[in-house]
Protein backbone atom coordinates (compact mmCIF):
# COMPACT_ATOMS: atom_id res chain seq x y z
CA UNK A 1 0.00 0.00 0.00
CA UNK A 2 1.29 3.23 -0.83
CA UNK A 3 1.78 6.20 1.60
CA UNK A 4 -1.43 8.01 0.10
CA UNK A 5 -3.61 5.50 0.48
CA UNK A 6 -2.46 4.32 3.66
CA UNK A 7 -3.21 8.12 4.74
CA UNK A 8 -6.45 8.07 2.69
CA UNK A 9 -7.74 5.08 4.54
CA UNK A 10 -8.65 7.73 7.36
CA UNK A 11 -11.82 9.09 5.44
CA UNK A 12 -12.83 4.96 4.28
CA UNK A 13 -16.14 3.32 6.02
CA UNK A 14 -13.53 0.71 7.69
CA UNK A 15 -11.61 3.27 9.76
CA UNK A 16 -14.95 4.26 10.91
CA UNK A 17 -16.43 0.86 11.51
CA UNK A 18 -13.48 0.37 14.44
CA UNK A 19 -13.58 3.85 15.50
CA UNK A 20 -17.45 2.98 16.21
CA UNK A 21 -16.76 0.16 17.72
CA UNK A 22 -14.18 1.85 20.15
CA UNK A 23 -17.29 3.99 21.07
CA UNK A 24 -19.83 1.44 21.57
CA UNK A 25 -17.70 -0.26 24.16
CA UNK A 26 -16.65 3.52 25.98
CA UNK A 27 -20.92 3.98 25.89
CA UNK A 28 -21.33 0.90 27.35
CA UNK A 29 -19.05 2.25 30.52
CA UNK A 30 -19.53 5.56 30.32
CA UNK A 31 -20.22 6.52 34.16
CA UNK A 32 -16.03 5.27 34.54
CA UNK A 33 -15.47 6.78 31.20
CA UNK A 34 -17.01 10.03 32.13
CA UNK A 35 -16.10 11.11 36.07
CA UNK A 36 -12.42 10.88 36.44
CA UNK A 37 -11.59 13.47 33.45
CA UNK A 38 -14.84 15.57 35.13
CA UNK A 39 -12.80 15.10 38.95
CA UNK A 40 -9.44 15.06 38.00
CA UNK A 41 -9.75 19.36 36.52
CA UNK A 42 -11.56 20.11 40.17
CA UNK A 43 -8.69 18.65 42.10
CA UNK A 44 -6.17 20.49 40.15
CA UNK A 45 -8.27 23.71 40.34
CA UNK A 46 -8.57 23.12 44.10
CA UNK A 47 -4.90 21.87 44.40
CA UNK A 48 -2.97 24.68 41.89
CA UNK A 49 -5.37 27.18 41.37
CA UNK A 50 -6.48 27.93 45.05
CA UNK A 51 -3.46 25.93 47.01
CA UNK A 52 -0.24 26.92 44.96
CA UNK A 53 -1.70 29.93 43.55
CA UNK A 54 -1.89 31.57 47.06
CA UNK A 55 2.11 31.37 46.57
CA UNK A 56 2.65 32.13 43.36
CA UNK A 57 0.24 35.12 43.02
CA UNK A 58 0.49 36.56 39.53
CA UNK A 59 2.36 35.29 36.19
CA UNK A 60 3.35 37.61 33.04
CA UNK A 61 1.07 37.03 30.03
CA UNK A 62 0.87 39.03 26.69
CA UNK A 63 2.55 42.42 28.52
CA UNK A 64 0.59 41.85 31.46
CA UNK A 65 -0.46 39.97 34.98
CA UNK A 66 -3.14 37.06 34.82
CA UNK A 67 -4.02 35.35 38.05
CA UNK A 68 -2.47 31.37 38.45
CA UNK A 69 -5.57 29.66 38.28
CA UNK A 70 -6.80 32.13 34.91
CA UNK A 71 -3.37 30.92 33.76
CA UNK A 72 -3.62 27.08 33.98
CA UNK A 73 -7.32 26.40 32.96
CA UNK A 74 -6.78 26.91 29.06
CA UNK A 75 -3.55 24.51 29.89
CA UNK A 76 -5.31 22.03 31.48
CA UNK A 77 -7.46 21.44 28.48
CA UNK A 78 -4.45 21.06 26.43
CA UNK A 79 -3.29 18.71 28.88
CA UNK A 80 -6.30 16.69 29.04
CA UNK A 81 -6.41 16.42 25.26
CA UNK A 82 -2.71 15.03 25.05
CA UNK A 83 -2.68 12.88 27.66
CA UNK A 84 -6.00 11.06 27.04
CA UNK A 85 -5.29 10.87 23.73
CA UNK A 86 -1.39 9.61 24.03
CA UNK A 87 -2.40 7.22 26.79
CA UNK A 88 -5.33 5.63 24.77
CA UNK A 89 -3.52 4.91 21.90
CA UNK A 90 -0.65 3.59 23.94
CA UNK A 91 -2.21 1.61 26.70
CA UNK A 92 -6.11 0.63 25.68
CA UNK A 93 -5.02 0.05 21.90
CA UNK A 94 -2.27 -2.51 23.18
CA UNK A 95 -4.76 -4.26 25.31
CA UNK A 96 -7.24 -4.26 22.45
CA UNK A 97 -3.69 -5.99 20.30
CA UNK A 98 -2.53 -7.45 22.40
CA UNK A 99 -4.51 -9.42 25.05
CA UNK A 100 -7.82 -9.70 23.54
CA UNK A 101 -7.40 -10.31 19.96
CA UNK A 102 -9.67 -7.18 19.13
CA UNK A 103 -7.53 -6.66 16.41
CA UNK A 104 -7.40 -10.19 14.96
CA UNK A 105 -11.34 -10.19 14.75
CA UNK A 106 -11.23 -6.82 12.85
CA UNK A 107 -9.00 -8.18 10.66
CA UNK A 108 -10.82 -11.54 9.68
CA UNK A 109 -13.32 -9.13 7.85
CA UNK A 110 -13.26 -6.88 5.28
CA UNK A 111 -10.94 -4.41 7.58
CA UNK A 112 -7.20 -4.45 6.77
CA UNK A 113 -4.60 -2.70 8.87
CA UNK A 114 -4.42 0.95 8.10
CA UNK A 115 -8.35 1.18 8.85
CA UNK A 116 -7.44 -0.44 12.61
CA UNK A 117 -4.89 1.84 12.91
CA UNK A 118 -7.11 5.00 11.86
CA UNK A 119 -9.73 3.67 13.72
CA UNK A 120 -7.75 3.63 16.97
CA UNK A 121 -6.18 6.90 16.13
CA UNK A 122 -9.52 8.42 15.34
CA UNK A 123 -10.95 6.99 18.79
CA UNK A 124 -8.26 7.87 21.03
CA UNK A 125 -8.37 11.82 19.50
CA UNK A 126 -12.50 11.91 20.03
CA UNK A 127 -11.88 10.85 23.36
CA UNK A 128 -9.18 13.06 24.27
CA UNK A 129 -11.33 15.68 22.86
CA UNK A 130 -14.94 14.33 24.91
CA UNK A 131 -12.43 14.79 28.21
CA UNK A 132 -11.05 18.04 26.97
CA UNK A 133 -15.11 19.14 26.72
CA UNK A 134 -15.78 18.09 29.83
CA UNK A 135 -12.41 19.77 31.89
CA UNK A 136 -13.93 22.77 29.89
CA UNK A 137 -17.50 22.44 31.33
CA UNK A 138 -15.49 21.81 34.79
CA UNK A 139 -13.94 25.55 34.26
CA UNK A 140 -17.00 27.31 32.76
CA UNK A 141 -18.65 26.42 36.37
CA UNK A 142 -15.34 27.81 37.68
CA UNK A 143 -16.00 30.89 36.08
CA UNK A 144 -19.34 31.05 36.90
CA UNK A 145 -18.35 31.08 40.32
CA UNK A 146 -15.89 33.89 39.57
CA UNK A 147 -12.80 31.70 40.14
CA UNK A 148 -11.62 32.32 36.91
CA UNK A 149 -12.18 35.04 34.51
CA UNK A 150 -12.41 33.36 30.93
CA UNK A 151 -14.26 33.89 27.27
CA UNK A 152 -15.82 30.95 27.29
CA UNK A 153 -17.46 31.04 24.02
CA UNK A 154 -13.96 29.87 22.60
CA UNK A 155 -14.73 26.67 24.13
CA UNK A 156 -16.42 24.54 21.62
CA UNK A 157 -13.60 25.61 18.87
CA UNK A 158 -10.72 24.67 21.47
CA UNK A 159 -12.58 21.44 22.09
CA UNK A 160 -12.41 21.12 18.07
CA UNK A 161 -8.89 21.79 17.99
CA UNK A 162 -8.20 19.82 20.77
CA UNK A 163 -9.72 16.48 18.55
CA UNK A 164 -7.38 17.69 15.14
CA UNK A 165 -4.36 17.47 17.73
CA UNK A 166 -5.43 14.54 19.47
CA UNK A 167 -4.86 12.46 16.27
CA UNK A 168 -1.63 13.80 15.89
CA UNK A 169 -0.99 12.64 19.56
CA UNK A 170 -2.54 9.35 19.50
CA UNK A 171 -0.71 8.52 16.29
CA UNK A 172 2.22 9.05 18.05
CA UNK A 173 1.37 6.79 20.89
CA UNK A 174 0.63 4.46 18.60
CA UNK A 175 4.20 3.84 17.14
CA UNK A 176 5.12 2.64 20.97
CA UNK A 177 2.33 0.31 20.91
CA UNK A 178 3.83 -1.33 17.60
CA UNK A 179 6.94 -1.32 19.41
CA UNK A 180 7.03 -2.22 23.27
CA UNK A 181 7.79 -5.58 23.56
CA UNK A 182 5.45 -5.79 26.66
CA UNK A 183 2.71 -3.86 28.47
CA UNK A 184 5.29 -3.25 31.22
CA UNK A 185 7.72 -1.25 28.76
CA UNK A 186 5.18 0.98 28.33
CA UNK A 187 6.87 3.19 31.08
CA UNK A 188 9.33 4.33 28.23
CA UNK A 189 7.25 6.13 26.23
CA UNK A 190 5.48 7.72 28.89
CA UNK A 191 8.56 8.96 30.91
CA UNK A 192 10.57 9.77 27.93
CA UNK A 193 8.33 11.16 25.84
CA UNK A 194 4.82 12.07 27.60
CA UNK A 195 6.12 13.74 30.57
CA UNK A 196 9.05 16.35 28.85
CA UNK A 197 6.31 16.90 25.95
CA UNK A 198 3.26 18.26 28.78
CA UNK A 199 5.95 19.78 31.19
CA UNK A 200 7.52 21.70 27.82
CA UNK A 201 4.56 22.92 27.13
CA UNK A 202 2.98 25.91 29.13
CA UNK A 203 0.46 23.80 30.39
CA UNK A 204 0.53 24.25 34.28
CA UNK A 205 3.82 26.95 34.02
CA UNK A 206 5.33 28.93 31.33
CA UNK A 207 8.97 27.70 30.68
CA UNK A 208 11.58 30.51 31.37
CA UNK A 209 13.18 31.88 28.49
CA UNK A 210 16.91 31.56 29.35
CA UNK A 211 16.17 27.56 28.96
CA UNK A 212 17.02 28.67 25.24
CA UNK A 213 17.37 24.76 23.76
CA UNK A 214 14.22 23.85 25.52
CA UNK A 215 12.03 26.86 23.96
CA UNK A 216 13.09 26.00 20.68
CA UNK A 217 12.26 22.48 20.69
CA UNK A 218 8.81 23.65 22.09
CA UNK A 219 8.47 24.92 18.84
CA UNK A 220 8.09 21.65 17.36
CA UNK A 221 5.22 20.42 20.36
CA UNK A 222 1.90 20.47 19.48
CA UNK A 223 0.79 20.78 23.30
CA UNK A 224 2.66 23.71 23.51
CA UNK A 225 0.95 25.74 20.81
CA UNK A 226 -2.62 24.31 21.84
CA UNK A 227 -2.42 25.26 25.27
CA UNK A 228 -0.74 28.63 23.61
CA UNK A 229 -3.98 28.87 21.20
CA UNK A 230 -6.30 27.47 24.09
CA UNK A 231 -4.75 30.63 26.28
CA UNK A 232 -5.24 33.03 24.05
CA UNK A 233 -8.86 32.49 23.32
CA UNK A 234 -9.75 31.67 26.52
CA UNK A 235 -7.84 34.56 28.64
CA UNK A 236 -7.69 36.86 25.26
CA UNK A 237 -10.36 36.56 23.67
CA UNK A 238 -8.63 35.80 20.40
CA UNK A 239 -7.04 33.03 18.57
CA UNK A 240 -3.21 34.33 18.88
CA UNK A 241 -0.12 33.49 16.90
CA UNK A 242 -0.33 29.56 17.91
CA UNK A 243 -3.10 28.77 15.69
CA UNK A 244 -1.27 28.59 12.76
CA UNK A 245 1.77 26.50 14.22
CA UNK A 246 -0.54 24.05 16.15
CA UNK A 247 -1.72 23.32 12.62
CA UNK A 248 0.75 23.32 11.00
CA UNK A 249 3.02 21.16 13.71
CA UNK A 250 0.19 19.01 14.38
CA UNK A 251 -0.58 17.88 10.12
CA UNK A 252 3.45 17.02 10.06
CA UNK A 253 3.01 15.19 13.29
CA UNK A 254 0.01 13.38 11.84
CA UNK A 255 1.47 12.36 8.39
CA UNK A 256 4.85 11.14 9.86
CA UNK A 257 3.37 9.73 12.95
CA UNK A 258 0.24 7.98 11.29
CA UNK A 259 2.57 6.56 8.71
CA UNK A 260 5.42 5.16 10.90
CA UNK A 261 2.42 3.57 13.14
CA UNK A 262 0.82 1.89 10.29
CA UNK A 263 4.54 0.64 9.06
CA UNK A 264 5.46 -0.81 12.13
CA UNK A 265 1.74 -2.05 13.28
CA UNK A 266 2.23 -4.03 9.98
CA UNK A 267 5.26 -5.27 10.97
CA UNK A 268 4.57 -6.29 14.05
CA UNK A 269 0.94 -8.04 13.66
CA UNK A 270 0.76 -9.04 10.33
CA UNK A 271 4.59 -10.04 10.47
CA UNK A 272 5.26 -7.89 7.00
CA UNK B 1 -17.67 -33.25 -5.14
CA UNK B 2 -20.24 -30.62 -6.33
CA UNK B 3 -20.33 -28.02 -8.62
CA UNK B 4 -17.11 -25.97 -9.64
CA UNK B 5 -14.28 -24.90 -7.54
CA UNK B 6 -15.15 -22.05 -5.56
CA UNK B 7 -11.44 -21.50 -4.26
CA UNK B 8 -8.49 -22.10 -6.33
CA UNK B 9 -5.06 -21.96 -4.72
CA UNK B 10 -1.73 -22.52 -7.19
CA UNK B 11 1.17 -22.32 -5.90
CA UNK B 12 0.90 -20.62 -2.61
CA UNK B 13 4.33 -19.55 -1.38
CA UNK B 14 5.44 -17.97 1.89
CA UNK B 15 8.80 -17.50 3.25
CA UNK B 16 9.91 -16.14 7.00
CA UNK B 17 13.90 -15.40 7.40
CA UNK B 18 14.45 -17.29 3.81
CA UNK B 19 12.58 -20.16 5.10
CA UNK B 20 9.68 -21.84 2.95
CA UNK B 21 7.11 -22.13 5.82
CA UNK B 22 4.59 -22.76 3.07
CA UNK B 23 6.19 -23.93 -0.36
CA UNK B 24 4.46 -23.97 -3.68
CA UNK B 25 1.57 -25.64 -2.31
CA UNK B 26 -1.74 -25.75 -4.73
CA UNK B 27 -4.96 -26.93 -3.92
CA UNK B 28 -8.84 -26.03 -4.48
CA UNK B 29 -12.36 -26.21 -2.78
CA UNK B 30 -15.27 -26.64 -4.08
CA UNK B 31 -19.27 -25.21 -2.65
CA UNK B 32 -20.68 -28.16 -0.34
CA UNK B 33 -17.34 -29.51 0.41
CA UNK B 34 -14.93 -29.31 3.34
CA UNK B 35 -11.63 -29.31 2.57
CA UNK B 36 -9.25 -30.52 5.71
CA UNK B 37 -5.77 -29.59 6.11
CA UNK B 38 -3.98 -31.67 8.08
CA UNK B 39 -0.26 -31.49 9.55
CA UNK B 40 1.81 -31.61 12.84
CA UNK B 41 2.63 -27.99 14.32
CA UNK B 42 4.60 -25.79 11.93
CA UNK B 43 3.23 -27.78 8.84
CA UNK B 44 1.96 -24.43 7.13
CA UNK B 45 -1.09 -25.02 7.98
CA UNK B 46 -2.54 -21.72 9.95
CA UNK B 47 -0.11 -19.46 7.56
CA UNK B 48 -1.58 -21.05 4.93
CA UNK B 49 -5.27 -20.40 6.13
CA UNK B 50 -4.11 -16.58 6.51
CA UNK B 51 -2.71 -16.38 3.34
CA UNK B 52 -6.36 -17.62 2.10
CA UNK B 53 -8.43 -15.14 3.63
CA UNK B 54 -5.74 -12.22 3.32
CA UNK B 55 -4.21 -11.85 7.35
CA UNK B 56 -0.86 -12.79 5.40
CA UNK B 57 0.31 -11.60 1.93
CA UNK B 58 1.85 -14.94 -0.13
CA UNK B 59 5.52 -14.17 -1.62
CA UNK B 60 4.38 -16.14 -5.10
CA UNK B 61 0.95 -17.87 -5.99
CA UNK B 62 -2.46 -17.29 -7.10
CA UNK B 63 -5.64 -17.40 -4.65
CA UNK B 64 -8.74 -17.30 -7.19
CA UNK B 65 -12.15 -17.62 -5.78
CA UNK B 66 -14.93 -18.17 -8.52
CA UNK B 67 -13.18 -16.68 -10.94
CA UNK B 68 -12.02 -13.70 -9.27
CA UNK B 69 -7.93 -13.34 -8.49
CA UNK B 70 -7.91 -12.34 -4.78
CA UNK B 71 -4.92 -9.52 -5.16
CA UNK B 72 -6.53 -7.25 -7.61
CA UNK B 73 -10.47 -8.15 -5.91
CA UNK B 74 -9.72 -8.46 -2.49
CA UNK B 75 -12.36 -5.94 -0.92
CA UNK B 76 -15.61 -7.76 -2.76
CA UNK B 77 -14.09 -10.89 -2.01
CA UNK B 78 -13.53 -10.56 1.36
CA UNK B 79 -17.36 -9.87 1.94
CA UNK B 80 -17.65 -13.82 0.88
CA UNK B 81 -15.37 -15.15 3.23
CA UNK B 82 -15.68 -15.88 7.06
CA UNK B 83 -13.10 -16.67 9.18
CA UNK B 84 -12.89 -18.25 12.39
CA UNK B 85 -9.30 -17.87 14.03
CA UNK B 86 -7.79 -20.14 16.97
CA UNK B 87 -7.97 -17.58 19.18
CA UNK B 88 -10.71 -16.37 21.01
CA UNK B 89 -11.10 -12.63 19.60
CA UNK B 90 -14.76 -12.16 21.07
CA UNK B 91 -15.26 -8.63 22.77
CA UNK B 92 -16.11 -9.17 25.97
CA UNK B 93 -17.60 -5.46 26.28
CA UNK B 94 -20.79 -6.81 24.46
CA UNK B 95 -23.49 -9.38 25.14
CA UNK B 96 -23.46 -12.16 22.90
CA UNK B 97 -25.94 -10.76 20.66
CA UNK B 98 -24.30 -7.86 20.25
CA UNK B 99 -20.91 -9.72 19.67
CA UNK B 100 -23.13 -11.12 16.19
CA UNK B 101 -24.64 -7.08 15.77
CA UNK B 102 -21.31 -5.23 15.78
CA UNK B 103 -19.04 -7.80 13.81
CA UNK B 104 -21.55 -7.64 10.83
CA UNK B 105 -21.08 -3.58 10.71
CA UNK B 106 -17.54 -4.90 9.57
CA UNK B 107 -19.14 -5.90 6.30
CA UNK B 108 -20.37 -3.56 2.90
CA UNK B 109 -22.61 -4.03 1.74
CA UNK B 110 -23.98 -4.79 4.64
CA UNK B 111 -26.01 -7.73 5.64
CA UNK B 112 -29.59 -7.93 5.01
CA UNK B 113 -32.31 -8.71 7.40
CA UNK B 114 -29.89 -8.44 9.91
CA UNK B 115 -32.22 -9.11 12.79
CA UNK B 116 -33.99 -12.14 11.36
CA UNK B 117 -30.59 -13.28 10.66
CA UNK B 118 -29.01 -12.77 13.93
CA UNK B 119 -31.72 -14.40 15.57
CA UNK B 120 -31.42 -17.39 13.24
CA UNK B 121 -27.88 -17.89 14.48
CA UNK B 122 -28.84 -17.45 17.99
CA UNK B 123 -31.11 -20.38 17.24
CA UNK B 124 -29.34 -22.41 15.35
CA UNK B 125 -26.14 -22.56 17.52
CA UNK B 126 -28.24 -22.91 20.37
CA UNK B 127 -27.39 -19.29 21.90
CA UNK B 128 -30.42 -17.90 22.39
CA UNK B 129 -30.45 -18.15 26.20
CA UNK B 130 -26.96 -16.28 26.38
CA UNK B 131 -28.14 -13.38 24.13
CA UNK B 132 -28.61 -10.75 26.52
CA UNK B 133 -24.90 -12.17 28.30
CA UNK B 134 -21.34 -11.48 28.09
CA UNK B 135 -19.67 -13.82 26.93
CA UNK B 136 -18.11 -14.51 29.87
CA UNK B 137 -20.80 -16.40 31.26
CA UNK B 138 -20.27 -19.02 27.87
CA UNK B 139 -18.25 -22.08 28.63
CA UNK B 140 -15.81 -23.15 26.42
CA UNK B 141 -17.82 -24.70 23.69
CA UNK B 142 -20.51 -21.95 23.33
CA UNK B 143 -17.92 -19.50 22.90
CA UNK B 144 -16.12 -21.66 19.85
CA UNK B 145 -20.26 -21.99 18.77
CA UNK B 146 -20.37 -18.01 19.18
CA UNK B 147 -16.97 -17.35 17.79
CA UNK B 148 -18.33 -19.65 14.38
CA UNK B 149 -21.75 -18.09 14.33
CA UNK B 150 -20.07 -14.53 14.38
CA UNK B 151 -17.59 -15.63 11.64
CA UNK B 152 -20.91 -16.51 9.74
CA UNK B 153 -23.07 -13.09 10.44
CA UNK B 154 -22.51 -11.86 6.83
CA UNK B 155 -23.72 -14.91 4.84
CA UNK B 156 -20.17 -15.77 3.60
CA UNK B 157 -20.08 -18.39 0.80
CA UNK B 158 -16.68 -19.90 2.19
CA UNK B 159 -15.85 -20.34 5.84
CA UNK B 160 -12.13 -20.63 7.23
CA UNK B 161 -12.25 -22.48 10.44
CA UNK B 162 -8.96 -22.95 12.16
CA UNK B 163 -8.74 -25.31 14.62
CA UNK B 164 -12.27 -24.95 15.70
CA UNK B 165 -12.46 -28.10 18.88
CA UNK B 166 -8.89 -27.68 20.11
CA UNK B 167 -9.79 -27.64 24.29
CA UNK B 168 -13.26 -28.38 23.73
CA UNK B 169 -14.59 -31.47 25.56
CA UNK B 170 -16.08 -34.73 23.38
CA UNK B 171 -19.40 -33.40 23.59
CA UNK B 172 -18.58 -30.26 22.72
CA UNK B 173 -16.59 -31.49 20.11
CA UNK B 174 -19.52 -33.94 18.38
CA UNK B 175 -22.23 -31.04 18.52
CA UNK B 176 -20.17 -28.55 16.61
CA UNK B 177 -19.09 -31.49 14.12
CA UNK B 178 -23.02 -31.53 13.68
CA UNK B 179 -22.85 -27.42 13.09
CA UNK B 180 -20.37 -28.16 10.38
CA UNK B 181 -21.93 -30.90 8.55
CA UNK B 182 -25.06 -28.36 8.80
CA UNK B 183 -23.45 -25.54 7.20
CA UNK B 184 -21.79 -28.16 4.66
CA UNK B 185 -24.84 -29.32 3.54
CA UNK B 186 -26.24 -25.67 3.13
CA UNK B 187 -23.69 -25.22 0.20
CA UNK B 188 -20.88 -23.18 2.20
CA UNK B 189 -17.18 -24.35 1.14
CA UNK B 190 -15.19 -24.91 3.88
CA UNK B 191 -11.43 -25.10 4.65
CA UNK B 192 -10.74 -26.64 7.87
CA UNK B 193 -6.86 -27.36 10.07
CA UNK B 194 -7.13 -29.84 12.54
CA UNK B 195 -4.59 -31.69 14.44
CA UNK B 196 -7.81 -34.41 15.73
CA UNK B 197 -7.21 -37.46 13.25
CA UNK B 198 -10.82 -38.70 14.02
CA UNK B 199 -12.38 -34.83 13.40
CA UNK B 200 -10.53 -34.78 10.07
CA UNK B 201 -11.75 -38.15 8.80
CA UNK B 202 -15.15 -37.49 9.83
CA UNK B 203 -15.69 -34.00 8.42
CA UNK B 204 -13.53 -34.01 5.24
CA UNK B 205 -14.59 -34.56 1.58
CA UNK B 206 -10.81 -34.05 0.90
CA UNK B 207 -7.65 -34.00 2.89
CA UNK B 208 -4.83 -32.30 2.53
CA UNK B 209 -1.85 -33.65 4.35
CA UNK B 210 0.93 -30.99 4.98
CA UNK B 211 4.32 -31.05 6.04
CA UNK B 212 6.79 -28.48 6.44
CA UNK B 213 4.87 -26.49 4.10
CA UNK B 214 4.66 -28.99 1.67
CA UNK B 215 1.73 -31.20 0.33
CA UNK B 216 2.86 -34.97 1.51
CA UNK B 217 -0.64 -36.69 0.46
CA UNK B 218 -3.82 -35.31 -0.77
CA UNK B 219 -7.39 -37.08 -1.28
CA UNK B 220 -10.25 -38.50 0.26
CA UNK B 221 -10.12 -39.91 3.78
CA UNK B 222 -11.10 -43.71 2.92
CA UNK B 223 -8.95 -43.54 -0.06
CA UNK B 224 -5.96 -42.30 1.18
CA UNK B 225 -6.02 -44.63 3.92
CA UNK B 226 -6.37 -47.29 1.52
CA UNK B 227 -4.41 -45.94 -0.86
CA UNK B 228 -0.95 -45.30 1.65
CA UNK B 229 -2.03 -47.97 4.45
CA UNK B 230 -3.82 -50.88 3.43
CA UNK B 231 -6.72 -52.71 4.58
CA UNK B 232 -5.67 -53.67 8.03
CA UNK B 233 -3.14 -52.78 10.79
CA UNK B 234 -2.08 -55.58 12.89
CA UNK B 235 -1.43 -54.35 16.61
CA UNK B 236 1.85 -56.79 18.14
CA UNK B 237 1.86 -55.81 21.82
CA UNK B 238 4.73 -54.91 23.94
CA UNK B 239 5.33 -57.74 25.64
CA UNK B 240 4.79 -60.32 22.65
CA UNK B 241 7.57 -62.64 22.88
CA UNK B 242 7.50 -62.41 18.46
CA UNK B 243 7.45 -59.09 18.75
CA UNK B 244 10.64 -58.27 17.05
CA UNK B 245 10.19 -60.88 14.95
CA UNK B 246 7.67 -59.81 13.46
CA UNK B 247 9.22 -56.20 12.86
CA UNK B 248 11.78 -58.02 11.41
CA UNK B 249 9.25 -59.48 8.89
CA UNK B 250 7.54 -56.21 7.96
CA UNK B 251 10.78 -54.65 7.66
CA UNK B 252 12.52 -57.40 5.09
CA UNK B 253 10.13 -59.48 3.05
CA UNK B 254 7.36 -56.83 3.23
CA UNK B 255 9.44 -53.51 3.49
CA UNK B 256 7.21 -51.63 5.64
CA UNK B 257 8.65 -50.15 8.75
CA UNK B 258 6.06 -50.86 11.50
CA UNK B 259 5.00 -47.09 13.50
CA UNK B 260 5.55 -48.05 17.27
CA UNK B 261 3.27 -46.65 19.80
CA UNK B 262 4.03 -47.14 23.59
CA UNK B 263 6.16 -50.60 22.54
CA UNK B 264 3.52 -51.63 20.39
CA UNK B 265 4.26 -52.66 16.89
CA UNK B 266 1.29 -51.10 13.98
CA UNK B 267 2.15 -52.73 10.71
CA UNK B 268 -0.24 -52.04 8.30
CA UNK B 269 -0.81 -55.40 5.60
CA UNK B 270 -3.28 -56.84 3.52
CA UNK B 271 -5.36 -59.62 4.12
CA UNK B 272 -2.47 -61.86 1.83
CA UNK B 273 -0.09 -60.79 4.57
CA UNK B 274 -2.39 -61.13 7.18
CA UNK B 275 -2.72 -65.25 6.52
CA UNK B 276 1.05 -65.64 5.83
CA UNK B 277 2.12 -63.32 9.37
CA UNK B 278 -0.64 -65.80 11.36
CA UNK B 279 1.09 -69.03 9.06
CA UNK B 280 4.73 -67.90 10.65
CA UNK B 281 3.63 -66.81 14.21
CA UNK B 282 0.97 -69.20 15.41
CA UNK B 283 1.54 -68.98 18.63
CA UNK B 284 1.14 -64.84 18.59
CA UNK B 285 -1.39 -63.43 19.83
CA UNK B 286 -2.13 -60.29 18.04
CA UNK B 287 -4.76 -57.66 17.28
CA UNK B 288 -6.17 -56.56 13.63
CA UNK B 289 -8.01 -53.19 13.27
CA UNK B 290 -8.97 -50.97 10.65
CA UNK B 291 -6.39 -48.15 9.72
CA UNK B 292 -7.07 -44.86 10.09
CA UNK B 293 -5.50 -41.29 10.03
CA UNK B 294 -3.09 -41.58 12.75
CA UNK B 295 -1.31 -44.28 10.72
CA UNK B 296 -1.63 -42.12 7.44
CA UNK B 297 0.12 -39.54 9.47
CA UNK B 298 2.63 -41.27 11.23
CA UNK B 299 3.59 -42.96 8.28
CA UNK B 300 4.21 -40.53 6.11
CA UNK B 301 5.43 -38.13 8.88
CA UNK B 302 8.16 -41.05 8.90
CA UNK B 303 8.47 -41.24 5.16
CA UNK B 304 9.10 -37.78 4.30
CA UNK B 305 11.60 -37.26 7.05
CA UNK B 306 13.62 -40.74 6.25
CA UNK B 307 16.91 -39.55 5.44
Amino acid sequence: MTSARALLAVFDWRSVAVFRRNALVFLRNWRTGFIPPALEPVFYFLAFGLGLATYVGGIQYDGGSIRYVTYIAPGMIAYTAFITAFYEALYAAYVRMFYQNTWDGLLATQIELPHVVWGEVLWSACRGAVYAAIVGVVIAGFDIGGFVDLHLGWLPLIVALAFLSGLAFAAAGLIFTALVPAIDHMNYPVFLIGVPLSLASNTYFPVPERLSVVRWLMNVNPVYHLAETARAMLVLGRPGPHLGLLLCTGAVWLVLCSLIAIRLTRRRVLGT
Amino acid sequence: MTGAALLEATDLTKRYDGRAVVDALSFECRAGTVLGLLGPNGAGKTTTLRMLYGFVEPDAGRIVYGGRDFATERLAIKRELGVCTQDDSLDYDFSVEQNLRVYASYFRPRVDALDSRIAYLLDAFALRRYADASPRALSGGFIRRLLIARSIVHRPRMLYLDEPTTGLDPRARVDLWELIDQMRADGMAIVLTTHYMDEAEKLSDELLVLDEGRAVARGAPGALMGRLIGEHVLVVGRHEAARDAIGAWARQTQGVEPSVVLGELHVPVTAAQLAEVSARFPEARLTVRPPNLDDLFIRLSLRHRAP
